[in-house]
């Protein structure tokens, strides 16, 4: 099995085309493949990242050696998100066998997206990992248009236009990059990069290219405005992918280029490039948490909270320092279960009652227990309450802060637990402080929604939702408090790949 | 004797079952299992203590018998049951006897324990049953019980205050006489003592510190009087000897002449029976407070004397003026007059308690005050000597003077000025036994000063134990105590006629209570006007928040001055952000 991390990448897209031509034959295949594709993905994902945490894992690509042919580098942080994809994928697919969107096209995409992934994950080389960032993009934007109505379409196309525009910014930057060294293999760029000089106005560009770039991809604030209309606008199980995984690759990919292609001899040398990296943590966090707090659509704001939350991973990249990457490892992994689990949930609540606006849920936990609950639990994990995973992830990047005496990040961290709590406490209390008649609610307004309410409280319909629907959800809620405890053990396990990234 | 249960715990049962057991039942079996703590605590061994029983999970000692424990014990013990008695042949209610026996039982705690942490616990507790005694009665009492429950709890937390100070000096509770506890006796490091001081001061009624002893005191029944008069100040002399147990404080101990000559004065101008007692017990506490300050062997012999002596004709001295006020329902020495035709062993007793706290020869006052005078002649080195005497002992002397002309005026106004109208019985049988034996212990250990001396924690006879072998009846020593009643009697001659034309005069809680009720106030007002302010301030802020992220538009609308602004930022706005974004990052790296 010594082609694995090969396969890895080019079976889902195998299949991808078998789900395609599988749907001429008869419809409604598409899923049976896609679960067989990702079941196959997630084990051959899991034998490989036990053989990368013991020791790094690369393959040649077509026997091209390294630096001249494309290499794949599987190291602990590659495994966990080739893993992270597979699992993901898989446990949305039990959400969208009924919940849809049904077409073997739409399945097609979906296992297009898995490789693209998959492939930025474990790529060691960066035009490489151009390559996976467009097929990521293509198919991401093709799934956002999969939902009906044209504001599918026009959110597809504003993501289309800027998502193009910021890969072309990484595209330039790897120009720039081949230009100053001649290689695109990661680790050989590394240290042609340090041999051209950090401080050569032509790696500086580079490096900002790519991390604008980058910085789109991972929807920083104020490159994020493709985000909360592309997840708003997609069916709820695309919203749940893309908002799981592409940001989140996005993420590592950043990772990647900042400390193993520029290196942290990079950011010392350029002390303004680490203040890039912190004033867009710090932007996205508060203006993310500040933009979430002011909508009115359950998914804008889950949207806009991916930004305040991502802005926190920025911030962990900004600090780099060994705490902070393994803070900003579980908070990837974290949040994508728990950002996953929200959209899925937030779909299956309106799958049964219609309810997709803030005030909507007033009093959902009489109307629709599980949902609620599950909902609440997720939330809580959010905003950081221990011992769920998204506490351990901000633990882990506050100490690192503090570590690296970084005090306004510090404060602004701290700071994102009290925001993360504003926006959800908003819909919280909705969910169980308030009835459905919606009390709690001005005369006037209870006035003019009272029918629609009490349309909306008997209009619960259960039926609509699969077993599988409910079994995702609940599992997500489940993982988001269960990997919290794990969380500390894995950071150990973490330990040997972060001081080699850093080193 | 072996020690089995700390004195406080069975008459703290007896005090559950008072209630239970009905009215004479509970008062019988209450008055003797108190009584059987007398014979108890005499027997058993000094240095015999339990370290068992830990409290709040620290080291504690809750029953540590030394010599000062033992002879508060005793004397506890004993006028515990003598109000017993004396409660039950007034009338009082079994439930207030209970609270008064609770009140006992604390007192006999503090002073059984061997650690600070048990001292101020049951010190607390003190505060609380009593103040629970005097609100019982009910009427003027309660207002005066919440001012006395108010002081006390501050003196309290101020002791606590200390005792936690020495904690982490010291780095335990224990006294430095138990087993385990630290070298150096007395509170640890330069600040505790000084709260301590300050916070036992409000028990032992410091001068400026005491308005609730003579506010509170005159106000419930009789019969709680007698138990109030005795354990809070004695247990406060107990106190104040463990801060101070080796060399005294110069400070406190001309606080003590100072109370004796200021509780003196004050007890003069009263007209009320219980509160010119009430102030007499601040002059007689001044004594013992001094002698504590002395701090010499013989000093603090003196002070527990004086503790001993005192308990016994205060408490008479409330059961005489229980009496009067029992049978003729008068308070007011004004209204009173002629009794002693009327009342023969009320007045007798009274008599012999009048003797005794005046310190006249024969009676029990004399013996311990002179300890405390002599101590102030040969062991403390004052700062003021006139004619040969130390200033503290002068202070003394002339609160001995004080004391006479106020029991002359007490006793000629109550019992021998003019004729009573109407016929007055004379004390039942039960407050005739309680007063009658607790006045022949008076005379008792006034002619049989060996006695006393026997209890006392060291010897004064002992020329290795006290800088000065003390003698009780020497002729320098009679004379003097009959020199200082003369001068009393020639005192109250002159000002009888000034004092009759006097009203009330005012003491300290005239300036301090109306102080702390507008201070209150005006913390209060001033509090909540700030809340109020911050409040407004918070909602505004809230609300403003609110509707800038609720519309953003508008709110920059209204900032700028513009009319409609849209935030949403199209594909257009969105790459000419991404543009900007660019341009500023390459900015930031190249420049």
């Amino acid at each position: 099995m010594s082609d694995l991390p090969a396969m890895l990448v080019a079976f889902p897209m195998l299949f991808s085309v078998v789900a395609l031509l599988a749907g001429l034959v008869r419809q409604d295949t598409g899923w049976p493949v896609a679960v067989v594709a990702t079941a196959v993905q997630v084990v051959a994902a899991a034998v490989l990242a036990d053989r990368a945490f013991e020791e790094t894992v690369t393959y040649v690509v077509g026997g091209f050696t390294a630096p001249y042919g494309i290499e794949l580098v599987v190291d602990g942080l590659s495994a966990t998100m080739a893993l992270l994809v597979a699992v993901i994928s898989l446990a949305v697919l039990a959400y969208s066998r009924v919940a849809g969107p049904r077409t073997n096209a739409f399945y097609a995409v979906y296992l297009l997206l898995v490789g693209g992934l998959t492939g930025m994950s474990i790529t060691g080389d960066i035009f490489n990992m151009y390559v996976f960032l467009e097929i990521t993009g293509l198919a991401a934007y093709a799934l956002v248009a999969s939902g009906e109505g044209g504001r599918s379409a026009l959110a597809a196309l504003k993501y289309l236009i800027v998502g193009t525009v910021g890969a072309s910014l990484f595209l330039l930057g790897i120009g720039y990059a081949y230009i100053a060294t001649g290689t695109l293999n990661m680790n050989d760029l590394s240290a042609q990069l340090a041999e051209v000089g950090h401080t050569d106005p032509l790696v500086q560009a580079s490096f900002a290219l790519l991390v604008v770039g980058l910085f789109v991809k991972v929807a920083v604030f104020p490159l994020h405005a493709w985000q909360p209309d592309a997840y708003a606008g997609a069916p709820d199980s695309v919203s749940a992918f893309i908002s799981a995984l592409v940001s989140t690759v996005a993420a590592y990919a950043l990772i990647r280029i900042v400390y193993t292609v520029f290196t942290v001899e990079f950011l010392q040398a350029n002390p303004a490039a680490q203040s890039l990296l912190a004033a867009g943590a710090v932007v996205s966090i508060v203006f993310g948490s500040v933009l979430a707090v002011a909508q009115t659509e359950i998914k804008r704001t889950l949207a806009y909270s991916s930004v305040s939350q991502f802005g926190l991973v920025v911030g962990a990249v900004a600090v780099a320092n060994e705490t902070a990457m393994i803070g900003a490892t579980v908070q990837l992994v974290g949040h994508a279960v728990m950002k996953g689990g929200l959209f899925l949930t937030a779909g299956l609540i309106a799958t049964a009652t219609g309810a997709r606006a803030v005030d909507d849920y007033e009093g959902l936990i009489q109307r629709l227990p599980l949902g609620a609950g599950v909902f609440g639990v997720l939330a809580l994990a959010m905003v950081g309450v221990p011992p769920a995973v998204g506490f351990v992830g901000k633990w882990y990047i506050v100490l690192g802060a503090v570590e690296a005496e970084a005090w306004p990040l510090v404060v602004v961290i701290l700071a994102s637990t009290l925001l993360t709590l504003a926006y959800f406490a908003r819909v919280l209390e909705r969910i169980f402080f308030r009835d459905p008649d919606g009390s709690g609610v001005d005369e006037s307004q209870r006035h003019s929604s009272a029918n629609q309410n009490a349309e909306r409280s008997g209009d619960v319909d259960v039926s609509a939702l699969s077993t599988g629907m409910q079994m995702t959800i609940v599992v997500a809620a489940l993982a988001a408090v269960g990997l919290g405890m794990l969380a500390f053990e894995y950071g150990q396990m973490l330990q040997p790949t972060v001081a080699e990234l850093l080193a | 004797m072996e020690p089995i249960v700390p004195p406080f715990l069975p008459v703290f049962v007896a005090a559950l079952l008072l209630p239970l057991l009905g009215r004479r039942l509970g008062h019988a079996v209450a008055g003797l299992v108190t009584f059987a703590m007398v014979p108890y605590v005499w027997l058993v061994d000094s240095g015999a203590h339990f370290t068992e029983f830990g409290l709040f999970g620290f080291e504690t000692v809750i029953f540590n018998v030394d010599p000062f424990s033992t002879l508060m014990g005793l004397i506890f013990a004993f006028i515990g049951a003598v109000g017993v008695l004396y409660s039950y042949y007034s009338d009082a209610e079994a439930i207030q006897t209970a609270f008064a026996l609770t009140y006992v039982a604390s007192s006999l705690g503090a002073v059984f324990g061997g650690d600070w942490l048990t001292l101020v616990f049951f010190w607390e507790l003190m505060a609380v049953t009593s103040t629970l005694l005097v609100w019982h009665y009910g009427g003027k009492a309660v207002r005066a019980g919440f001012r006395y429950a108010v002081l006390h709890g501050i003196g309290g937390t101020l002791f606590l205050g200390a005792v936690i100070w020495h904690f982490a000096e010291a780095g335990t509770f224990l006294f430095a006489s138990v087993p385990g506890g630290p070298e150096s006796a007395g509170l640890a490091g330069p600040v505790a003592p000084v709260l301590a001081a300050l916070g036992i001061g409000v028990n032992v009624g410091f001068v400026g510190l005491h308005a609730w002893l003579p506010d509170t005191y005159p106000r419930p029944h009789i019969a709680a009087s007698v138990f109030l008069c005795v354990f809070t100040t004695k247990t406060g002399v107990y106190g104040l000897y463990r801060v101070f147990p080796e060399h005294g404080s110069v400070a406190v101990a001309y606080m003590g002449g100072i109370m004796a000559v200021f509780g003196a004065t004050m007890a003069l101008f009263q007209n009320d029976m219980r509160r010119l007692l009430s102030y007499h017990i601040q002059s007689q506490v001044g004594y013992m407070v001094a002698g504590v300050g002395i701090g010499s062997a013989l000093a603090q012999a003196g002070a527990f004397a004086h503790v001993f002596n005192h308990i016994l004709y205060k408490g008479l001295l409330f059961m005489t003026a229980g009496v009067v006020i029992y049978r003729t329902g008068e308070e007011s020495l004004k209204k009173l007059g002629g009794l002693a035709r009327e009342m023969p062993i009320t007045a007798g007793a009274f008599t012999v308690a009048a003797l005794s706290i005046a310190g006249f020869p024969g009676f029990n006052g004399f013996v311990s005050k002179g300890i405390v005078i002599a101590a102030s002649h040969y062991d403390f080195q004052g700062v003021v000597h006139i004619a040969g005497r130390t200033g503290l002992e002068w202070l003394l002397l002339i609160g001995g003077v004080g004391t006479f002309m106020s029991f002359i005026k007490f006793g000629y106004y109550a019992f021998f000025h003019g004729e009573y109208e109407g016929s007055v019985k004379d004390a039942n049988r039960g407050q005739s036994v309680a007063m009658v034996t607790v006045a022949a212990l008076c005379v008792f250990f006034g002619v049989a000063d060996g006695a006393l001396f026997s209890l006392l924690p060291f010897d004064v006879t002992d020329k290795a134990v006290v800088s000065h072998v003390y003698h009780t009846y020497t002729v320098s020593h009679v004379a003097e105590g009959v020199a200082l009643a003369v001068a009393g009697l020639i005192g109250f001659g002159l000002v009888k006629k000034p004092l009759s034309g006097l009203g009330r005069v005012p003491d300290i809680d005239r300036l301090y209570n109306p102080a702390t009720f507008y201070g209150t106030r005006y913390l209060v007002v001033g509090v909540t006007e700030l809340y109020a302010r911050v409040d407004d301030a918070a909602v505004a802020l809230a609300k403003f928040s609110v509707r800038t992220a609720k519309d953003p538009d508008a709110a920059i609308a209204r900032a700028t001055g513009r009319e409609e602004v849209d935030t949403k930022a199209g594909i257009d706005r969105s790459l000419i952000l991404l543009l900007a974004t660019l341009v500023a990052a390459m900015a930031l790296l190249l420049v």
